[in-house]
């Protein structure tokens, strides 16, 4: 009964400073927007990032056998039947691959290059950087096939090309040392990223048959969701017993570092931006109080408890919270909508490549950020509004109404 | 038939003004029954405001007792006296009687709502409220667009509508000019002689004065006159 009177009132005293109430309206839509707009594309910038992690043959999930990762070779493969299937929801799955990488070295008739010489199975390859490089000439057709495909700047280090023959050296699983001609397929662009110069791959079965080996050297796993990462790679550690399961954050615990400190960015913008809001809010908020003192002594005197009042001045800042969060909310997703190509950072392109991303930054507006930003708006509206309110109703009526 | 309304046994109240201590009301007794009207009258200074606000709970004594329809006030807690106040009591002050964004209807309604009263018969008996202090045309309009005059008869209305115990009304005339002021008194003369309601008025004005059955004078915070008029 007295909620809907205090909302009433609430309303009637928004619509009776319009002016005042527009204005702290329009700051609460732009500083939506602004924190929406920051958030997003420090978003961007961050699933930009995990996309090249993970993306780089890590996958969000990768099984080894112990060892490899220090000293990575064929000794340290495992055996995978032929007819493995991962054991995770197929809704959580985006795909996986089976691989062999071992260390090696090509050369051609003039330069030499150490090198990770990968098998695959191209077609599982949809869940890496390989599902999006452009390739110049062809991709391998299969894990049968023969030839390799290299980056574009091992190629231009080597001075070769697509269509030349190259030997590649590396170690079977006998201890002893291979070696093997491969026609180069195809060069990928992988945005002059060091994966350029540092893999070469070729058929699975190819590079088994070189190895003398039925193994692989992992299996990658790539999820449709991230933070599922640790159920799923739950579900791996008990199939894949007395092998290493790590995800993409053990795997490279720098990233895993940017990324968790690329969420407290997000947090510092809007913190910085909502609270240059909600100081104009508070004051404004005084402001509007102090100009009702007698009325909300009289209220009091007729036998309105301290809690109505305080209610009807925390509706009134949630309610202009509310609709400029709405507003708000609303230009940024126009704003998203407008800037589904990407934003292009042009100049500092360069600059920022050598950082690990790529020029044009695409926001990304996950819903979860969207309810965060609406949630803590109204929870700082309440905020901001509370202390103004119990002010107000510190002194008694009889005082308030002498004025 | 008419119990006591107000029953009041040697009152104090000091007010700790910067180390001078101010004896508003130094041993007041005062008794009240229902359907009367009485006026406060006594120079500034003499009390008159002290003691409407400890009978309506506003304020509290600091000795002596103090009984509202046969309840103690001393006792209760801030919200219990603000809930009695609700119940009990219509108040008609000096100014800022009404709530500007609220139309004069509002006004009247929002008392019942504070009471818990339903949607549909708040608004009829606050329109009956009106209609009774023939203010039915002037329900619309917020307290902005009306007289000094009409906004107190507006919180007549409202003191009435709930159909308080007691109705105080502190100086309600002062803003006013004396044709005002007569209407405003003959229609809380009216309230009393037709629907028995029981009045207490604080004021200066010997106009105001004049239409209430008996005068209590104050002097000093005491009590020095206590009559009841004759016509
Ligand atoms: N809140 C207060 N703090 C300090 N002194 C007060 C307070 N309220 C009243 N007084 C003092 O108590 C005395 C009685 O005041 P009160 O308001 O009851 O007089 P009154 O008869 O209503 O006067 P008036 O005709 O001017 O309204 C005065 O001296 C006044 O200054
Ligand atoms: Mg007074």
């Amino acid at each position: 009964m007295s909620a809907n009177l205090a909302f009433q009132l609430s309303f009637r005293n928004i619509l009776r400073h319009r002016r005042r109430n527009a204005m702290l309206f329009a700051a609460v839509a732009v500083a939506v927007l602004g924190s929406s707009l920051s958030m997003g594309l420090v978003r961007g910038w961050q699933y930009d990032m995990l996309d090249g992690v993970v993306g780089n043959l890590t996958g969000h999930i990768k099984v080894h056998a112990p060892g490899y990762l220090d000293d990575p070779g064929i000794q340290r493969g495992f055996e995978l039947a032929s007819d493995y299937q991962p054991d995770v929801p197929s809704e959580d799955l985006m795909g996986w691959a089976p691989r062999i990488s071992v260390p090696a070295v090509i050369l051609s008739e003039r330069e030499t290059r150490g090198i990770q010489l990968v098998g695959i199975n191209p077609s599982a390859e949809s869940i890496s950087f390989l599902d999006k490089v452009v390739i110049d000439g062809e991709n391998l057709s299969g894990p049968g096939d023969g030839r390799m495909i290299i980056g574009k700047e091992l190629a231009r280090q080597l001075k070769t090309r697509v269509g030349l023959r190259l030997v590649i050296m590396t170690q079977g699983s006998d201890g002893l040392t291979r070696e093997r001609g491969f026609r180069i397929a195809g060069t990928y662009d992988a945005e002059g990223t060091g994966l350029e110069k540092a893999y070469v791959f070729s058929g699975l079965q190819t590079i088994q048959s070189l190895l003398d080996t039925e193994n692989v050297t992992e299996v990658s796993i790539r999820l449709n969701e991230e933070p599922k990462k640790l159920s799923i790679q739950a579900l791996l550690v008990d199939f894949f017993i007395g092998l290493e399961v790590m995800n993409w954050e053990e795997l490279n615990p720098q990233a895993a570092g940017l990324y968790l400190f690329t969420d407290s960015i997000i947090y510092i913008f809007f913190f910085f931006i909502m609270g240059a809001l909600i100081f104009g809010l508070v004051n404004t908020l005084i402001a509007s109080v102090m100009e009702r003192t007698k009325e909300f002594g009289m209220l009091r005197a007729l036998g309105m408890n301290r809690r109505t009042i305080v209610l009807e001045v925390v509706i009134e800042s949630v309610l202009i919270m509310t609709f400029g969060m709405i507003f708000g909310l609303v230009l940024a997703y126009f704003s998203f909508l407008g800037l589904e190509d990407g934003l292009n950072l042009g100049v500092w392109a360069e600059g920022l490549e050598s950082f690990g991303m790529r020029a044009v930054l695409y926001p990304i507006m996950r819903v979860d950020d969207f309810v965060t930003i609406a949630l803590m708006s109204l929870f700082m509206g309440v905020l901001a509004s509370y202390w103004p309110a119990k002010r107000a109703t510190r002194i008694t009526p009889l005082e308030a109404m002498r004025g | 038939m008419s119990g006591e309304v107000v029953m009041a046994r040697g009152l104090t109240r000091v007010y700790q003004e910067e180390a001078v201590p101010v004896h508003a009301l130094r041993g007041v007794d005062f008794s009240l029954s229902s359907s009367e009207f009485v006026s406060l009258s006594g120079p500034s200074g003499s009390g008159k405001s002290t003691l409407l606000n400890i009978v309506g709970g506003l304020d509290r004594q600091d000795e002596g007792i103090i009984e509202l329809d046969g309840e103690e006030l001393a006792p209760l807690s801030e919200g219990d006296l603000a809930a009695l106040r609700l119940r009990k009591i219509g108040f008609v002050f000096q100014a800022y009687n009404l709530v500007p964004v609220l139309s004069a209807l509002e006004n009247v309604e929002f008392i019942l709502q504070l009471q818990g009263v339903g949607s549909a018969e708040r608004k009829e008996r606050a329109g009956e409220a009106l209609k009774s202090l023939g203010l039915s045309e002037l329900q619309d309009r917020r307290p902005g667009e009306m007289s000094g005059g009409q906004q107190q008869r507006v919180a007549i209305a409202r003191a009435i509508v709930t159909n308080p115990v007691l109705l105080l009304a502190d100086e309600p005339s002062a803003n006013l000019d004396s044709e005002t002021t007569k209407e405003l008194m003959e229609l809380l003369r009216n309230l009393n002689e037709t629907q028995g309601m029981t009045i207490i008025t604080a004021t200066h004005d010997p106009m105001v004065m004049g239409y209430a059955k008996r005068q209590v004078h104050l002097r000093d915070g005491t009590v020095e006159r206590d009559e009841v008029v004759t016509d």
